[in-house]
């Protein structure tokens, strides 16, 4: 196996990436050979799908495979190989299906890439004997360190924009230019390219790419839901039995809560669940009790000591603890061998359990924390943001978002928000905020300092923000006193920095290490034409931020 | 004293040991509980390998310990200086919580097939883990009967649930303690006491390789729990099963392996009779006999899991290894 996808991969002697048998997030060789070879299936899958796009006739269920497929390689997603044989299998159908219908209509097939015309071997022993043409390194001796590194980027990218597609698809947000975008991607990269300009321009049209997702994202989730108000969210345990709702995905937060209504049963969001708290429509049922624990990279202790059942609805899934294997859940792209699936929404074995188990016997004494702060709020306040910088009383603004992790050199956000001056705004989202979500930041008039603005994806209400700023300020994005400070983890990260760069947002803080699949000739580039930055020490970068503004 | 422990994935967990203090009660001391069971070096429950540092081993068992430079009982393991010992398993199957006791009533008590008794046990809720019966297939048991001082490991038959019910297959011994109680005073609604799950016989979920499942006797009933956990999630993997037992009446009654063979399409069965006439459905011969010649008919590179009377194991695992199976497809349990 080799892969380098995410922020965690194994950096040694030098060398970066996971290659021995098992990665660093616990993913096997035989699980990261399966899933190689899945996305250059995809490759060859996406190549004939954005043929059919062009003809004006795409197939829904190859594109919703193409989504589905992808989201199932990101980091701490699905680690079950009897999952990857059967994707592998059904790309191999559905790009069977795709040509038969291109045939049909009378298209010629010439010039498809290699991709498209793989056939897997049945046997998974000879699977695995493919796997070498799908390494992301695969041609390394032929085109370099940086042609590999760009692949990757415009790869990783499109796995996190997939990722966000799939979460609006499930609300119903199917947007045909989303679809075609995403084919388009696959297309390219099933031809190898290798010219360095046209990669870095595909990367940023990738970019752009996701900024249509992110925002057919917020209208699913707004839609369904209702826009984000500020909202008081529960901390501490309520007596009675219990639910944990962990990952991404507010549909299946939605259902589960439907599901347990007058049961009794009351219902918890974790790590990035959190945000889910701020919609109307899931506030609005009174057993969504509250949330439990902190970010992901703690699960193992978290999800032991919860009383119940947890359900995984995506990224980020860790080796499951015996304590709890039993009464932990997966669901839509998420897994893990031995780990019990939910399918077709069906939740009742999830309901068992938690009736099973004892739930929490008492309730604790209250305490808060506040979230919800999308765009329509801010925006709301606009007047009173717009005063407070205009008269001194807000200097500068901090965008903290993206993912947390486990290394150590993540404790730069939690110096990062504590050390910011008492004078500026703390805009948040991701997980990353949980380093610290529970500190006291206090108010700047009737402002609080830390504003939760969501999820990852949520950068897109972060985006708006920013533009409906300086629409007020009558400047340019990059012009208005505000930096923004990204964690990167994985691959929805990637897709977020390329939107912020496609959008020309200039100076944006990257860490706590930089992606290992950018060399240093593509990482000065980015410094150079995008004036991205690595972090330092956050003391340094909060006073060159301000230095800057000045 | 410095105590590292190794885990298989090669998680490193430091711990302090103070002079004095085995190996295995250092580590429950910092909260991880590995595996054991007598906790006085007969068992061979807690064996692990030093890797580094100098150690003393109290009383013991020859026959526990692994027989390989290094090895050692945690629960005998006395650090000298500071130790590095690998356990056999990975950081997530090592407990963080000391092993569950817990009550049960007896729900029903019936023969299977003539050398062996079926127990179904529902457990009475208890404070942390309510009424679900939480284990790991292949996992085992230890059961104490009302008012004896004896208690029996056994190995789990049916699948972790929600109902609280636990399911055994229990070998009537002549003069066992256990299952003579079982046999002569043992009725519905009598209450036991049970410590579990313990043990590490649970599937390699992330083998590539087919599985096959070698059981004598009672040794059944692990590999029940592992056939049915791959039936409830439609595992696709190649499977082959050689159950063997000394006499054609002791075979476990057909009905038990219909839904098995539903599920589990690609299911290989083999029933092996070492003494008298096998009848119909079964050949005659040992199970190592019968593993053999499938090993040297097909070629097959399985992962080998065996459970069955400690003999009967040596054998079989002794056979995988002519046939040239590496130890690390091998996976035991001795009843
Ligand atoms: S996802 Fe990250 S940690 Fe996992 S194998 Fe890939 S690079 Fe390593
Ligand atoms: S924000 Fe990133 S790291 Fe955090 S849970 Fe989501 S995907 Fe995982």
């Amino acid at each position: 196996m080799f892969c380098f996808q995410c922020e965690q991969t194994a950096r040694q002697d030098g060398q970066a990436g996971c290659a021995s048998a098992k990665g660093v997030c616990g993913k096997d060789e035989v699980t990261a050979d399966l899933q190689d070879l899945l996305i250059y299936q995809l490759k060859g899958l996406g190549e004939l799908s954005q043929r059919l796009h062009q003809h004006g006739t795409p197939d829904q269920a190859a594109d919703s495979f193409i989504l589905y497929a992808l989201f199932t390689t990101l980091t701490n997603v699905n680690f079950n190989r009897a999952v990857f044989t059967g994707l592998i299998a059904e790309a191999a159908r559905l790009r069977d299906k795709l040509r038969a219908t291109l045939e049909a209509a009378g298209e010629a097939l010439q010039g498809l890439s290699a991709a498209a015309h793989f056939a897997p071997a049945a046997e998974l022993t000879e699977l695995l004997a493919q796997a070498n043409i799908a390494s992301v390194r695969a041609g390394l001796e032929l085109v370099g360190e940086d042609v590999i590194g760009l692949r990757a980027l415009i790869l990783y990218g499109l796995k996190g924009v997939a990722a966000y597609a799939h979460h609006a698809e499930v609300l119903g947000e199917k947007r045909e230019e989303i679809y075609a975008g995403i084919a388009r991607a696959l297309d390219f990269l099933a031809h190898d390219p290798a010219d360095i300009p046209t990669l870095l321009e595909e990367a940023l049209a990738l970019g752009r790419l996701n900024l249509i997702v992110m925002e057919a994202l917020d209208a699913a989730n707004t839609g369904a839901f209702g826009m984000p108000t500020p909202t008081q969210v529960r901390t501490t345990p309520v007596a009675g039995k219990a639910i944990l709702v962990s990952g991404h995905d507010l549909r299946d937060l939605h259902n589960i809560l439907d599901a347990t209504k007058g049961t009794g049963i009351n219902v918890y969001t974790h790590g990035e669940m959190l945000p889910a708290h701020g919609y109307p429509r899931l506030h609005a049922y009174p057993h969504l009790a509250g949330n439990y624990g902190s970010a992901w990279q703690n699960q193992q202790q978290e999800f032991a000591d919860f009383p119940g059942p947890i359900v995984m609805t995506s990224n980020c899934l860790i080796e499951p603890r015996a304590a709890y294997r039993n009464r932990i859940f997966t669901a839509g792209p998420v897994g893990w061998p031995g780990l019990r699936h939910i399918q077709h929404d069906d939740y009742a074995q999830v309901i068992q359990a938690a009736q099973a188990m004892p739930g929490f016997t008492q309730t604790a004494a209250e305490k808060t924390i506040l979230v919800g702060f999308a765009r329509e709020t801010l925006l709301g306040a606009a007047e009173t943001v717009i005063e407070a910088v205009k008269s001194g009383a807000i200097k500068h603004f901090f965008l903290i978002g993206g993912c947390d992790g486990a290394a150590p050199g993540r404790n730069y956000y939690t110096d990062f928000a504590d050390h910011a001056p008492e004078d500026t705004v703390l805009l948040t989202l991701g997980c990353g905020k949980y380093r610290f979500n529970s500190h006291e930041f206090g108010n700047i008039g009737p402002l609080p300092r830390l504003l939760d603005v969501g999820q990852c994806n949520d950068s897109y209400s972060a985006i708006q923000i920013a533009s409906a700023l300086a629409g007020a300020f009558g400047c340019g994005v990059n012009d208005l006193p505000l930096t923004l400070v990204v964690s990167w983890f994985e691959q929805k990260a990637a897709a977020v920095l390329l939107t912020l760069l496609a959008l020309g947002l200039r100076n944006v803080r990257l860490g706590p290490s930089l992606p290992a699949f950018l060399t240093p000739t593509l990482l000065n580039v980015l410094v150079e034409t995008f004036g991205v930055q690595p972090i330092t020490n956050a003391e340094a970068d909060i006073a060159a931020a301000l230095a800057r503004a000045a | 004293m410095n105590l590292t422990l190794l885990t298989r994935d090669e998680v490193r967990l430091e711990i302090d040991a103070t002079v004095g203090q085995s190996a295995l009660e250092a580590a429950e001391a910092a909260g991880l509980y590995p595996a054991a069971m007598c906790r006085d070096g007969q068992c061979g429950q807690c064996a692990a390998h030093v890797v580094s540092g100098t150690y003393e081993m109290g009383p013991h068992s020859p026959a526990a310990l692994p027989p390989e430079p290094g090895g050692v009982l945690l629960c005998q393991c006395l650090p000298t200086s500071d130790l590095t010992v690998a356990l056999p398993y990975g950081d997530a199957q090592l407990p963080r919580h000391s092993v569950p006791v817990r009550q049960a009533v007896i729900e029903t008590l019936r023969p299977a097939g003539a050398a062996a008794m079926s127990l179904v046990l529902r457990l009475q809720p208890d404070a942390a883990l309510g009424q679900t019966a939480d284990f790991l297939p292949g996992q085992y048991m230890e059961l104490r009967p009302p008012g004896m001082a004896i208690s029996r490991a056994y190995s789990l038959a049916n699948l972790p649930n929600w109902e609280g019910t636990l399911e055994f297959l229990i070998r009537l011994v002549p003069d066992g303690a256990f299952s003579g109680w079982l046999a002569r005073e043992a009725k519905p609604g009598d209450r036991l006491e049970l410590r579990g799950p313990l043990g590490q016989f649970t599937l390699d979920e992330a083998s590539p390789r087919a599985r096959w499942l070698v059981g004598g006797g009672c040794g059944f009933a692990p590999l029940l729990s592992l056939l049915r956990q791959m039936a409830e999630f439609q595992d696709t993997t190649p499977v082959r099963l050689i159950y063997g037992v000394n006499l054609a009446e002791e075979l476990l009654p057909n009905d038990i392996f219909t839904p098995l063979r539903e599920a589990l399409p690609q299911l290989h069965v083999t029933f092996a009779v070492w003494h008298g006439a096998p009848g119909a459905n079964a050949v005659q011969g040992s199970t190592a006999d019968i593993l053999e010649s499938q090993l040297a008919s097909t070629g097959s590179a399985a992962d080998i899991y065996v459970c069955g009377p400690p003999k009967m194991v040596e054998t079989v695992l002794a056979a995988a290894r002519q046939a040239g199976v590496p130890d690390a497809q091998l996976f035991c349990e001795k009843l």
